[in-house]
């Protein structure tokens, strides 16, 4: 008869499959946030900017190594790949197998740190207890200095989850579903209560840090890369005005460093998830994204984007477009007077573009070819700017019209590349008028028979 | 109008520089190239690359400008394009006209010249990064780590701090194949740049055991990590470009 001792001697190949195919709908892989040179003798830096190594066949980045470290769970949440009730093989890492793999890769410059997440192993504590010890083997005993990124398990003991505050450059606790109500459906074990207590803790934390850090130099770093979450869009029935405004209020209650969203992908085939005939739904996480940025960076507020009235993202246009068509008293915006706060809501001039424009306006008065090199995107820009007074083209400042010239461009690579398009179908797309004229037509013809 | 002759080199074109304000020159009527091909009416003045003037002219830009336009200034001439040097030059005579502070030699954009440099500059930056990320290094049956990259420019020696800063304790060495260069670290010592001439025909390499066994468990990680429903293969080229494939571990072909 055979027992489960099988388990242990799986081999590493075997082991590694299996738990990066579990951690792969985890979203964040940055490496970014904390400036960290190496101190000569152990291996490892950090780079602020973070550093993608490769690309995986679906274009996201494989930054870190991103693995659970088990996929055994008792939880039963309905979205997740790894549910218990789920049958699929299961396998778990001893911590020297996570510090070597991890070293060894980093040696090769194949990956910029490690991403540890797991299944809940007997309860909260217990894992977040074998997390911790794995960080601190790596940390002390194979002494790694790169980026380390792990997962709060909510539930957890607070003391354990401190002490692995100390050790990594990033914690992260999953919000999982936008709103208290769908995590009461999807996901029965866990609740937003529990999700929040570790993430505000983590929080104080990071606040506390700060200030010990101004006062002694040398205090061990708390999470020094920051905080982030991850929810599942389009699992439930929220609405995007919903999901931003949560994602804003964690921006500004929770300072988290960043908010992921995660297009949901039906890997359960639970009967209460919808099923998703399309795909994934990338465009709606891709709007969430550029909405994310506008208000990290653009100085928009969740309102401004949307409202109980519109509570979905425009399809055709994105956020910034599609605020700026809806605002055009605000518009045209003098490119060589117009204060920081104003350029930046123009469409088609980013951060880089706006601080470069403010630059180069002190030495020279702009135009559009100077615009040009500077960087800014004209195609989408020139409905809303002038240089010196002047507009690039005469176009009028109109809804309906803005809106279909900028639509016009993206419409025409969709939906000219494979010879559809939305344009009124004319006499002459027929196709038979396109077969060559045959010598039994010519003679059809003069004979007129045609 | 005077043109100065150059060598392809920071030596060579520092140098220059130096010459065309100790000479005083008209900087709007003056020319560094760094071929010989001849212009009309110009007076022709070849370059002796000189060590000292060079140290005078990178300490000052340095300390000028700052570290961050100095070293947007190296990567610049670190380049493959032809008009670099008149580039940097230009760009120097208009931070320095214009009295512009540390951090802000590229704010005038609107200069054909300034642009020019900046955007060189910024070609070869966007390397440097592409290749922190693609580097990949075998380890060979000695310990040491092995790369080799086929860069357009000439970036191996801005790769190294990073690196060294990186894998402190490690001998690892980086091979352009496009020079014949080798950046070599030795464990616990300051890299160096070493040529060793351009017809150097790739070494049979002797990796160790245990790489064979990391290669191949990376290659199965970065099969595993991609989501089959997400799949775009157009989104992992813009972000990958196919050049930089052939060296890298998970997409060499190790049959």
């Amino acid at each position: 008869m055979e027992f489960l001792t099988g388990r242990q001697e799986m081999p590493l190949m075997e082991k590694l499959g299996i738990l990066a195919n579990s951690a792969k709908y985890d979203v964040a892989c940055t490496s970014s946030g904390v400036d960290r040179k190496g101190n000569g003798v152990d291996m490892g830096n950090c780079v602020a900017a973070g550093i993608c190594h490769s690309f995986s066949s679906d274009g996201r980045c494989i930054s870190l190594l991103k693995i659970l470290l088990t996929n055994e769970c008792i939880y039963d949440c309905k979205y997740c790949l790894n549910r218990c009730s789920n049958d699929v093989p299961r396998a778990t890492f001893t911590p020297d197998e996570i510090c070597r793999l991890t070293v060894e890769f980093y040696r090769r410059n194949y990956i910029e740190g490690l991403f540890l997440s797991s299944g809940i192993l007997n309860n909260p504590t217990f894992t977040m207890e074998l997390i911790f010890r794995t960080i601190w083997l790596l940390r002390n005993q194979y002494r790694f200095n790169g980026y380390v990124h792990v997962k709060a398990i909510p539930g957890a003991d607070p003391e354990v989850i401190r002490r692995t505050g100390f050790l990594v450059d990033r914690m992260s606790v999953n919000l999982e579903l936008p709103t208290a109500e769908g995590l009461r459906t999807l996901a029965p074990n866990k609740h937003r209560k529990s999700i929040l207590t570790p993430m505000r803790q983590i929080q104080n934390g990071i606040t506390e840090n700060r200030n010990e850090l101004v006062l002694y130099r040398n205090a061990p770093t708390f999470v020094g890369g920051g905080q982030a979450t991850q929810m599942i869009i389009g699992a439930t029935p929220e609405n995007d005005y919903q999901i931003l405004n949560v994602a804003e209020s964690l921006y500004q209650k929770f300072d988290l460093k960043r908010v992921f969203y995660s297009a949901f992908v039906n890997v359960t085939g639970d009967k209460q998830l919808p099923a998703l005939p399309g795909g994934p739904p990338l465009l709606r996480e891709h709007r969430l994204y550029q909405a994310d940025w506008l208000l990290r960076f653009y100085g928009f507020k969740a309102e401004e984007l949307l409202d109980e009235k519109r509570p979905f993202f425009n399809v055709m246009l994105d956020p910034k477009e599609d605020w700026a068509v809806r605002h055009l008293e605000q518009f045209p915006v003098e490119i060589n007077k117009a204060p920081m706060e104003r350029l930046l809501r123009i469409p088609g001039v980013g951060v880089k573009s706006a601080r470069r424009i403010v630059a180069a306006r002190r030495s020279a008065n702009l135009t559009f070819a100077d615009l040009k090199k500077i960087g800014v995107v004209l195609k989408r820009a020139l409905y809303f700017i002038t240089c010196s007074g002047r507009m690039m083209y005469p176009v009028k400042l109109e809804e309906d019209y803005i809106v279909r010239n900028l639509t016009e461009e993206q419409e025409r690579i969709r939906f000219g590349s494979d010879g559809m398009s939305y344009r009124q179908m004319s006499l002459f797309d027929v196709g038979s008028f396109e077969q060559p004229v045959t010598a039994a037509d010519r003679i059809q013809a003069a004979v007129g028979q045609l | 109008m005077t043109v100065y002759r150059c060598e392809d080199s920071l030596e060579s074109i520092f140098t220059a520089i130096y010459l065309a304000y100790e000479e005083k020159r008209d900087h709007m009527d003056t020319y560094i190239s760094l071929t010989d091909e001849p212009i009309l009416f110009a007076e022709d003045v070849y370059v002796k690359p000189d060590q000292e003037k060079m140290n005078k002219v990178m300490r000052s830009l340095y300390r000028i400008f700052g570290e961050q336009d100095y070293m947007s200034l190296c990567m610049a001439l670190a380049s493959e394009d032809e008009g670099k040097a008149q580039a940097v030059y230009r760009t120097v005579v208009d931070g320095l006209f214009a009295g512009r502070r540390a951090g802000h030699l590229f704010d005038n954009l609107a200069n054909d010249h300034v642009h020019r440099a900046f955007a060189i500059a910024r070609v070869v930056g966007r390397e440097i990064g592409h290749l922190r990320e693609f580097v990949r290094f075998q380890e060979l049956d000695n310990g040491v780590l092995y790369a080799r990259i086929d860069p357009k420019n000439n970036v191996t020696a801005f790769l190294m701090p990073h690196f060294s800063d990186r894998l402190p304790q490690e001998n690892f060495m980086i091979r352009d194949g496009q020079r014949g260069l080798f950046a070599i670290h030795p464990a616990g010592k300051q890299w160096y740049l070493f040529y060793a001439g351009e017809q150097e025909t790739e070494p049979a390499l002797r990796i160790s055991e245990e790489e064979q066994e990391y290669q191949e468990l990376f290659r199965y990680f970065c099969h595993k990590i991609a989501i089959e429903e997400r799949r775009n293969l157009k989104l992992q080229q813009n972000m990958l470009p196919l050049r930089f494939r052939k060296n890298m571990t998970e997409f060499r072909d190790n049959k």
